[in-house]
């Protein structure tokens, strides 16, 4: 009987909210299945369903048309479904080989050797090119997930779920995966990816399932699927506007400007170098690129966070050295940064507290803090973003990412900056409030030049006036984004191409 | 911050609770050397409460147990764990001797105590220094320094009051000669009670004054809990934890300092007898709260006078108390895991 | 025999204790659990050694039988640190003080009376070598176990799949769990068989170090441990090399007592160890040398849900 897998029917619930209701897919042998939705969509579920970690409330699963229970991960990787996860599951010390074994079990004695054998002819098979002897943490992301597909198979695997699997790859580890995945489609394998990558579901995929608060709504293939702006009404439920309003600001006087800006990482091996941009009020510059090539560095050598070995940063009039950047008084330059619950909150303390965190000077009489002056302009933050919060008092480990997000732009441009530098600012927010920063980083041109680095090109294209592209550590230009045949070239320099 | 009122019931909650699984671990443990549980608890309660006299024995102890306590705390506020309390105490102690037994002549007597006082506080801070100075500078862990250098200070305390400090005229007595009447804490009459229980109150309602109120305090608040939004914010939290483990052993070698002027009048035996390593449990007792940190140690003070009565009384080993002591701890970790989960 | 010899056999026997416990606490660390009770889990594993032997004359019931009560007593932290997710640290160092306490107590009485006594087992041919034979095998035959101990240690956490899955444990539980390794189980075993080596440590003072019970026997050797499994870089054959060293300090105060040669005075050589415990310990740290802790040191785990 030809390899098939069905969800039938699955409900579950976590409390009062509704994760999956009454969802039926099926995901077949030689094919390839996107599973589309937003952040909540209920996507993760269900593939947590799939593959043992939560047991459904109601509906059944079916394996070649033999209803199954998988009772843990494990137990239905011994069926043959297995998933990798968005955070690879590998034990970063240990070896390619130390981790396959570790995974695959067998006698008493570790018999690397053998196994190294075994995995370098899977990894002939399949093109994965995994060498057994490296340590995991010297692989690159793409290396990675390669070796969890190697682990994968090495368990037998026949049914392959992928949460996200493109999120954390260049565009050149992209293209490899997709070679990947094809020659597992070709060996029969049922393929089931996650994302919420509208182009990535039309290009790969043969079938296409849309789930949408919980329910699926559409279930469709690249082919039938109308384009990309049909599947994203399908995907959000509303017409999507990508460009959201963006009212013109006069571009003010230059506010930052960095020349060979070197630093980040160990001296021996700079993450970022050679950094030259210029940022004036009023505009929004981005700084795109696939992460891990310099641009958190960058934007937290901006904020002092970071080390600065060569070039210049001018801020405020002053041109500094680089080694004298992170004593420079910095009180004009905000920042959010990427981790908004551990970096740029403490989640035990209360939103009053948290509102101080950068403000401190401003609310100190003495030795005193002014604890009262502290809570009424959280309050006041609180009604003017819009935060959802009890009130000040709240920890602000409780609120939701969008609001705490909003928590911490309504804090950072409380001291109107001239530079304000953002780090993912919407990463993990559902598109409502993804809507509300931009529309706060849009008003902060007001007052400041923005400095927003983003992995998401939609988001940078829809913000920002120029859009630079880091790649390696090293700009590699810098498109206006009013000019189609400079936004064209964005892509093809993420993934390292200089033109 | 929850109101006041909700902080008072949840910790009379957590505080009856606190004490009820350690009583019965101690009663199992009674039980196994075969004494009357309810009996010995009988005997140890008229050990610490049993008249104004021994009560006020509760009150000398709990005036280092609020020191070591309130050590432990402004450490454990920013993360560290200070384990060395023992040691920093016996640096005190050392520290002020030295000031007793040589500055006697040179100082007006009006200056001797308070200057013994900074020497005890200098000898804490010192002691604790070098742990403090690893930590922030090399990151090597400051529980396992702050321990090992306990043994240290007993050893070198011992040389000092068996060798060059012992007295000529002590008949071979282990321990330095009595210090003079400047030298000496007051009591309250009839009591061993000394200044130093002034000393533990005063220091929790400044402590806990300054964590809620002070930019300090909020600053140290945010260290100890977040690290990386601290360095985020721009807190130097390596050299703020340098000051504070060296604060934190100073308030330790104050009460080494209380312990010989105010207590046994020399260095002697008996200064090194566990106080350090309760401040841990007065920590966890109190919560991390300066504020409860003396009932706290009013609390451990009151098993560890009942342990001793026990042993008067019973010829029961005192070391009863330690093992309350720890079930108290584990029970204390044990609501606070239930709580976090 | 001569002074080397002497010194050597000295370092020998000054060793074994701390590096039993030492080995205890790798094993308890690279499953990921820090367990800070060692100075505990030593002192009743010295008691009830000492008790059994006092009692039945029997040296490998005595020995079981402390190895069982450090195993009961590390379970105990375990069910704080790997069940309960409490603040290891806390929890360990009341283990440490719940050791002292139970063994103070129940040894009271135990104070001065002489107990039995492990004495030597040489090893016929070798220990008649000349110069070293009789230091080196002319020992305890705990000091024999105690190499051996290291030696499997060090060829379960290399060699075999259990200790492929402690290690796995101890650098990431999450992934470890995915893999379908048994983490919570691991880790329990890990800390219980450490526990084991702790207590048979204890005995190893109480029954063949200075014979007898006596409190505070262990006089802080849990803790050189703890800091001997860090510096040592978390290896079975660093914390051998970890151990020798600690033990030649130690074997010096004896040597200078026994000679009568006080070049160096004797509270100075009390204090070395420990002070130059500290002093390795932060080398290794300025040096970068010490190996990497494991990743998930400290860290409990639970499967989301």
């Amino acid at each position: 009987m030809s390899l098939n897998l069905e969800l039938v029917n699955i409900t579950k619930r976590f409390g009062p909210t509704l994760a999956n209701d009454h969802v039926s897919i099926t995901a077949h042998g030689g094919e390839i299945h996107a599973l589309l939705g937003e952040n909540g969509a209920g996507k993760s579920t269900l593939m947590s369903i799939l593959s043992g970690r939560y047991q459904p409330d109601v509906g059944e699963i079916r394996l070649s048309g033999e209803p199954v229970r998988f009772t843990s991960p494990a137990h239905a990787l011994a069926r043959g479904v297995g998933m990798v996860h968005q955070r690879f599951m590998l034990v970063d010390a240990f070896t390619v080989a130390e981790n396959v074994c570790l995974a695959a079990g067998g006698s008493p004695l570790l018999d690397l050797k053998a196994e190294a054998a075994r995995i370098r002819e899977l990894s002939d098979r399949f093109g994965l090119d995994a060498d057994p002897d490296r340590p995991v943490h010297t692989l690159s992301m793409g290396e990675r997930q390669r070796v969890e597909i190697l682990k994968l198979l090495r368990l037998g695997a026949r049914v392959l779920i992928f949460d996200e699997p493109t999120s954390v790859l260049t565009p050149t580890e992209i293209e490899r995966f997709c070679q990947v995945l094809k020659t597992l489609r070709q060996e029969g394998r049922a393929i089931v990816f996650i994302t919420h990558k509208l182009e990535e579901a039309l290009e790969l995929s043969d079938r296409i399932s849309i789930l949408r608060r919980g329910r699926l709504v559409a279930h469709t293939t690249p082919a039938e699927a109308g384009g990309k702006r049909n599947l994203a009404r399908m995907m959000v439920g509303r017409e999507v506007i990508f460009a959201i309003d963006k009212p013109a600001v006069e571009p003010g006087p230059e506010v930052l400007r960095l020349e060979g800006l070197t630093g980040g990482g160990d001296p021996a091996r700079p993450a970022f170098s050679g950094v030259d941009l210029a940022l004036r009020r009023g505009e929004v510059l981005a700084v795109v690129g696939v992460a891990g090539n310099g641009q958190t560095e960058l934007a937290e050598a901006l904020a002092g966070l970071a080390p600065l070995t060569a070039g210049s940063v001018s801020f405020e009039g002053a041109r500094h050295e680089a080694k004298a950047w992170a004593a420079a008084p910095k009180d004009a330059l905000a920042y959010v940064p990427e981790d908004r619950h551990h970096e740029g909150s403490v989640p035990e303390l209360s939103m009053t507290h948290n509102y101080l965190l950068t403000r401190l000077s401003a609310f100190t009489r003495g030795l005193l803090l002014d604890w009262t002056g502290g809570a009424e302009a959280t309050r006041k933050a609180i009604e003017r973003f819009a935060i959802k919060a009890e009130g000040p008092h709240q920890p602000s480990g409780e609120l939701s990412g969008g609001n705490l997000q909003k928590l911490l732009l309504a804090r950072e441009l409380s001291r109107l900056p001239s530079v304000l530098v953002v780090q993912q600012p919407t990463q993990g927010l559902d598109i409502g409030a993804s809507e509300d920063v931009w529309k706060s980083l849009l008003e902060a041109r007001e007052h400041a030049g923005v400095l927003l680095v983003t992995g998401d090109l939609t988001e940078a294209l829809t913000l920002a006036d120029r859009v630079a592209v880091i790649f390696a550590g090293r700009i590699l230009g810098v498109a206006d984004v009013s000019d189609p045949d400079q936004v064209a070239r964005i892509s093809p320099m993420m993934a390292g191409v200089r033109q | 911050m929850s109101s006041q009122r909700t902080i008072h019931s949840r910790a009379i909650a957590l505080w009856a609770f606190a004490l009820a699984v350690p009583l019965l671990a101690g009663a199992a443990v009674f039980a196994v050397m075969g004494s009357d549980p309810l009996a010995a608890y009988s005997v140890m309660f008229q050990g610490a409460f049993g008249s104004w006299g021994r009560f006020s024995e509760v009150l000398v102890k709990a005036s280092a147990l609020s020191l070591t306590g309130l050590a432990v705390i402004l450490a454990a506020r920013m993360n560290l764990w200070n384990i060395g309390c023992e040691g920093q105490l016996v640096m005190g102690a050392v520290f002020a001797t030295a000031a007793a037994l040589h500055l006697g002549d040179t100082l007006p007597a009006a200056l001797m105590l308070p200057c013994a006082a900074l020497c005890g506080m200098a000898g804490g801070a010192l002691w604790a220094s070098g742990p403090a100075w690893l930590r922030s500078r090399l990151g090597v862990s400051e529980i396992i320094t702050t321990l090992l250098l306990n043994y240290v200070a007993i050893a070198l305390m011992e040389h000092l009051y068996f060798g060059i400090w012992r007295d000529p005229a002590g008949f071979g007595f282990p321990g330095t000669a009595m210090f003079a009447e400047a030298a000496r804490l007051p009591r309250l009459a009839g009591t061993r009670v000394h200044p130093g229980l002034l000393a533990g109150i005063a220091g929790a309602i400044l402590l806990a004054w300054a964590l809620a109120k002070t930019r300090w305090g909020y600053e140290l608040t945010v260290m100890g809990l977040g690290p990386k939004a601290a360095s985020y914010a721009g807190m130097d939290a390596a050299r703020r934890g340098l000051w504070v483990l060296m604060a934190s052993g100073a308030i330790a070698g104050l009460a080494g300092m209380a312990e010989v002027t105010g207590i046994h009048y020399r260095l002697q035996q008996g200064v090194a007898v566990g106080y350090g390593y309760d401040g841990v449990i007065v920590a966890c007792l109190a919560r991390l709260h300066p504020a409860l940190a003396p009932p706290a140690a009013i609390v451990l003070a009151a098993v560890l006078v009942g342990g001793e009565y026990l042993q008067t009384k019973m010829r029961l080993p005192s070391a009863a108390s330690l093992v309350i002591e720890a079930a108290l701890l584990l029970s204390l970790l044990w609501l606070q895991a239930r709580k976090k989960r | 025999m001569n002074d080397f010899a002497f010194l050597l056999s000295l370092t020998l026997k000054s060793s074994m204790a701390v590096l039993l416990a030492a080995q205890g606490e790798v094993l308890s660390e690279r499953a990921g659990v820090i367990n800070l009770g060692q100075e505990g889990m030593m002192l009743m594993g010295a008691f009830i050694g000492y008790l059994v032997g006092y009692l039945t004359g029997n040296a490998a019931l005595a020995f079981a039988a402390a190895g069982l009560v450090g195993s009961l007593l590390a379970l105990l932290h375990g069910f704080f640190a790997i069940r309960l997710g409490a603040n290891q640290l806390l929890s360990g160092i009341a283990l440490s003080i719940l050791g002292a306490g139970l063994a103070n107590f129940m040894g009271r009485g135990f104070i001065g009376k002489p107990g039995l006594r492990v004495g030597e087992w040489p090893i016929p041919v070798l220990s008649d070598l000349p110069m070293v034979g009789k230091a080196v095998f002319g020992q305890n035959a705990l000091v024999y176990v105690a190499v051996l101990v290291t030696v499997a240690m060090w060829f379960a956490l290399s060699r075999t799949r259990w200790g492929l899955t402690v290690r796995a444990c101890g650098e990431n539980p999450t992934a470890a769990d995915a893999m379908g390794a048994p983490v919570i189980r691991t880790r329990f075993t890990a800390v219980a068989l450490g526990g084991f080596l702790s207590g048979m440590a204890g005995a190893y003072l109480s029954l063949v170090f200075t014979p007898g019970w006596k409190e505070g026997i262990s006089a802080g050797q849990g803790w050189i441990a703890v800091a001997i499994v860090i510096f040592s870089g978390w290896r079975p054959l660093g914390a051998l090399a970890g151990s020798l060293f600690f033990g030649f300090l130690s074997a010096l105060q004896f040597f200078s007592q026994a000679t009568g040669n006080n070049v160096v005075p004797l509270y100075i050589l009390r204090i070395l160890p420990y002070v130059l415990t500290i002093l390795t310990l932060s080398f290794a740290a300025a040096l970068g040398r010490r190996g990497r802790a494991p990743a998930g040191l400290g860290k409990p785990f639970f499967r989301e849900h």
